[in-house]
């Protein structure tokens, strides 16, 4: 399509931006020569999408080869997807506007399973097929890495081979065994069976899975040589590790529109819900020169006037005071903003508060995540309400009004005591607020309560948990509504059906893969996405499969149950996941990392906090 | 510190970029390009730019001009200059740096040129011909958010039908000003003419006495 059908298109559509490309740092290369093409597929929006931080590397990673081009693809949203597949334009790259059907790599990063329609409606609008057996062809090969990676069952059908874990070393390893067999003229099939045996990659039609009646896996087994287990990679030294000195910088307004510069990979906290602190053990720290060095070139060669210090847990960065010290040195004269985001309540010292204080006045977020001591306890969260109100006091007294709190429903173990507990606490903070000598002069506070279902998540000890059902998950909300008193206090939640899609997904096997097929083929897409989101064609494509979703999310799993996943490696050991359950239902908590190891697995990579002296 | 106007162009894929875009992407720019500017005081420190008249998304413009002030009252213009092009995307092209003339607020026409694809251009005689009329009611939102109804014809201070494209002068500016899609949506309406793509670019802003506006 010419220039001038295209921008004629572009302005009929809402934020042309999107989709025009020639962004400052965009990299543009000659198509004649480079030898191998690659489509990094983001299942959202742009504006989504481009505030992603892997992407980021991963394109400049890339782009710093030469005989590599990597362009940019995001989802389009429905008012121009509408117009391309009216005028048959096919999904193309922004760098190049090319078609990505011809490009050698289409990869995908799976940051949730609400994700999953994009990703098919995308391979869709590239005019492939969507099945990987239905592409016998050596290229284009779809492939995929990022978090939902530790259980792809669900596309186990349509993506051809899956990176597992941190993506810098083993994608190029892949890309450079591709061309080798590209140029050599050798098949699919034979290219997989050779990459199935480079560490993190899983390759899942070379594993047969076999069931029992009631459903449940009976076995996983590898064949043509695929490893029984697939252990996921990660980058061992993170002050080598590649890290872009330049972001592609949009023209639109994206949702973290800022630099961001890493402080450290994995968690040392071991919350019992949370994915991440699992998945992305152990942890591994940058220093503070070598943060402070690309944070510096970031801002340089992006112009951006805001850098955010990514990580889990910002405030278990060990050496976070003298990294700030540094970097005020010249993030200030040059109107710099630092911003850091999750802060723990239990370790935010006054003098840290004053450091982000007089840079910038935003709102204090805290995530207690369960409303009593005890289901803190059962899920590891080891922040004290004596804490809560400590941090509470300081902000009050230096100057905040507005708390915003981020609870979770439907934790194991939850009772309707543990919710009145949310709204308890809001209104203590209020009453702290107003207790206060020297509390801020002529304002009023305000606590605002952010309450998301709880996701039974692979690799987490609540693996084996079963989600609540929806009626049930309407009911605690109620609960937690009516016993809300305080005007002050201000609670919202997100809805009950888009967390059982996301339960089924989380933990399914490959059995969904004909659900997803049917969904997207009803118009099912960003799925993610409220006014696109349609619980009626979902539940019509798991009947028309004769699959109940509630299977994977709401049933008890036994210990001892093969799980879709169980086969992938992520350092942390089924023992270890299982112990940490028992523990929960004890409401026991485990030491963080730092205080005692608790033999979870991770160390088996040989690096990071396991080494640490204690 | 001294006051700078600058002279850019906006065009291509620019296009496509609003004036909130085009103002987070300025000061990206400017910062990238390390020149001594002065930032507001205050809570909330940002570049001071002001820019003369805002240029709507989907519009090129070979005039636009944006303020700024540099702390260094020795800064050479030409390194201003060369800084700000190799900062700046394709597509913004800085072209001059002056010390400014006029004040941004006697800036009173604008001209644009208006494209139709070229299996529409039969239409450009009517254009002409409605855009002679003696008057064209139009119903506008006022700054209240109050509809009120205005003549466009008055605000039209010359046409020229005589090139490829049509080219307008439209009152331009804080008061009175006239956007060129306004222009034309009253004609496809007002004529019954179902509505053709177009494009606009903006040539020239000038002063009430239509000198080039400097
Ligand atoms: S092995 Fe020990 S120190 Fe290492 S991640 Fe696991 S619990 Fe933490």
């Amino acid at each position: 399509m010419n220039e001038k059908e295209f921008e004629k298109l572009l302005l009929s559509v809402q934020k042309p931006g999107r989709y025009s490309g020639g962004e400052l740092n965009s990299v543009v290369k000659d198509k004649e020569k480079v030898k191998i093409r690659f489509a990094f597929c983001f299942p959202d929006t742009y504006e989504i999408g481009m505030s992603h931080l892997g992407m980021k590397i991963l394109y400049s990673q890339f782009n710093e080869r030469e005989d590599i081009w990597c362009e940019r693809v995001f989802a389009p949203w429905v008012d121009f997807e509408v117009l391309m597949r009216e005028k048959g334009i096919p999904l193309f790259a922004l760098e190049s506007r090319d078609s990505i059907k011809d490009f050698d790599f289409i990869g995908f990063t799976l940051q949730y399973e609400l994700c999953y329609t994009n990703l098919l409606n995308m391979l869709d609008l590239a005019g492939l097929p969507l099945k990987s057996a239905d592409r016998p062809s050596l290229s284009p090969l779809v492939v995929a890495g990022g978090p939902c990676c530790c259980n792809p069952e669900p596309l186990a059908d349509f993506v051809d081979l899956f990176f597992l874990g941190e993506g810098e070393e083993v994608d190029l390893e892949v890309i450079d065994l591709y061309r080798e067999f590209k140029e050599k003229g050798a098949g699919k099939e034979e290219f997989l069976r050779a990459a199935a045996k480079i560490e993190g990659v899983y390759v899942p039609s070379l594993y047969d899975i076999e069931y029992f009646e009631d459903g449940r896996i009976k076995s996983v087994t590898p064949k043509d040589g695929a490893p029984a287990k697939i252990r996921k990679r990660i980058m061992r030294d993170m002050d080598s590790s590649y890290y872009p000195d330049r972001f592609v910088v949009p023209f639109i307004e994206i949702v973290h529109d800022r630099a961001v510069q890493e402080l450290f990979r994995g968690c040392i906290r071991g919350c019992r819900f949370c994915q991440a602190g699992f998945i992305y053990r152990p942890v591994r720290e940058k220093s503070a020169d070598t943060v402070n060095r690309q944070a510096k070139a970031l801002c340089e060669n992006t112009g951006y006037d805001e850098i955010s210090l990514s990580s889990l847990s910002t405030s278990d960065y060990t050496c976070l005071e003298p990294l700030l010290n540094k970097m005020l040195l010249w993030t200030e004269p040059q109107s710099i903003s630092l911003s850091l985001p999750s802060l723990r309540v239990d370790n935010f010292s006054a003098e840290l508060l004053g450091k982000i204080n007089h840079i910038r006045k935003s709102g204090l977020t805290f995530a207690p995540e369960a409303g009593t001591q005890r289901l803190r306890d059962v899920i590891n969260k080891n922040v004290t309400e004596e804490e809560i109100f400590r941090t509470c006091k300081t902000a009050f007294e230096g100057g905040y009004t507005a708390v915003k709190l981020y609870f979770m429903l439907g934790l194991p173990t939850e009772t309707d005591e543990d919710l009145k507990g949310i709204t308890d606490l809001g209104r203590r903070i209020i009453d702290l607020y107003y207790s206060l000598e020297n509390r801020p002069v002529g304002k009023s506070p305000s606590v605002s309560v952010s309450v998301s279902t709880f996701v039974p998540k692979p690799f987490t000890p609540f693996q084996f948990e079963p989600q609540i059902e929806k009626e049930e998950i309407e009911r605690r909300q109620n609960v937690l509504k009516y016993s809300n008193t305080c005007r002050k206090v201000n609670i919202s939640w997100h809805d009950s059906s888009v967390s059982f899609l996301e339960g089924a997904f989380a933990r399914g096997d490959r059995r969904l893969c004909a659900v997803l097929e049917a969904a997207f083929k009803k118009g099912c897409k960003f799925d993610g996405w409220n006014e696109c989101f349609n619980l009626q064609k979902w539940l019509e494509a798991f009947d028309e499969n004769g699959i109940d979703p509630l299977f994977y999310s709401a049933r008890k799993r036994d210990f001892d149950e093969i799980n879709p996943w169980d086969h992938l490696d992520f350092g942390v050991t089924k023992d270890f996941l299982i112990r940490e359950n028992k523990k929960a239902h004890s409401a026991k908590i485990t030491p963080n990392c730092r205080e005692k190891c608790a033999a979870c697995g991770a160390a088996c990579f040989g690096e990071g906090v396991c080494f640490e002296k204690r | 510190m001294k006051n700078v106007r600058l002279f850019y162009t906006k065009k291509g894929r620019m296009k496509f970029l609003s004036q909130l875009d085009i103002n987070r992407l300025m000061t990206r720019v400017i910062r990238r390009s390390g020149l001594p500017v002065w930032y507001t005081e205050g809570f909330n420190r940002h570049i001071y730019i002001n820019y003369a008249v805002p240029l709507s998304l989907g519009f090129e413009g070979e005039y636009e001009i944006m303020d700024i002030r540099l702390t260094d009252d020795a800064f050479e213009y030409e390194e201003a200059l060369s800084r700000l092009n190799s900062a700046a995307p394709e597509g913004i092209r800085f072209l001059r740096a002056v010390d400014p003339v006029l004040p941004t607020k006697d800036i009173a026409f604008a001209e644009y040129e208006i494209a139709f694809e070229s299996g529409n251009v039969f239409l450009y005689p009517a254009l002409e011909k409605f855009l002679s009329s003696d008057s064209v009611i139009c119903i506008k939102k006022d700054k209240k958010g109050r509809l009120k109804e205005f003549d466009i014809i008055p605000k039209i201070k010359s046409t020229d039908f005589s090139g490829d494209k049509p080219r307008l002068i439209l009152s331009a500016g804080n008061e009175g000003n006239l956007n060129p899609a306004m222009v034309l949506s009253a004609f496809f309406e007002k004529t019954e003419t179902a509505p053709v793509f177009y494009t606009v670019r903006r040539l020239m802003l000038f002063d009430a006495g239509l000198k080039p506006f400097v």
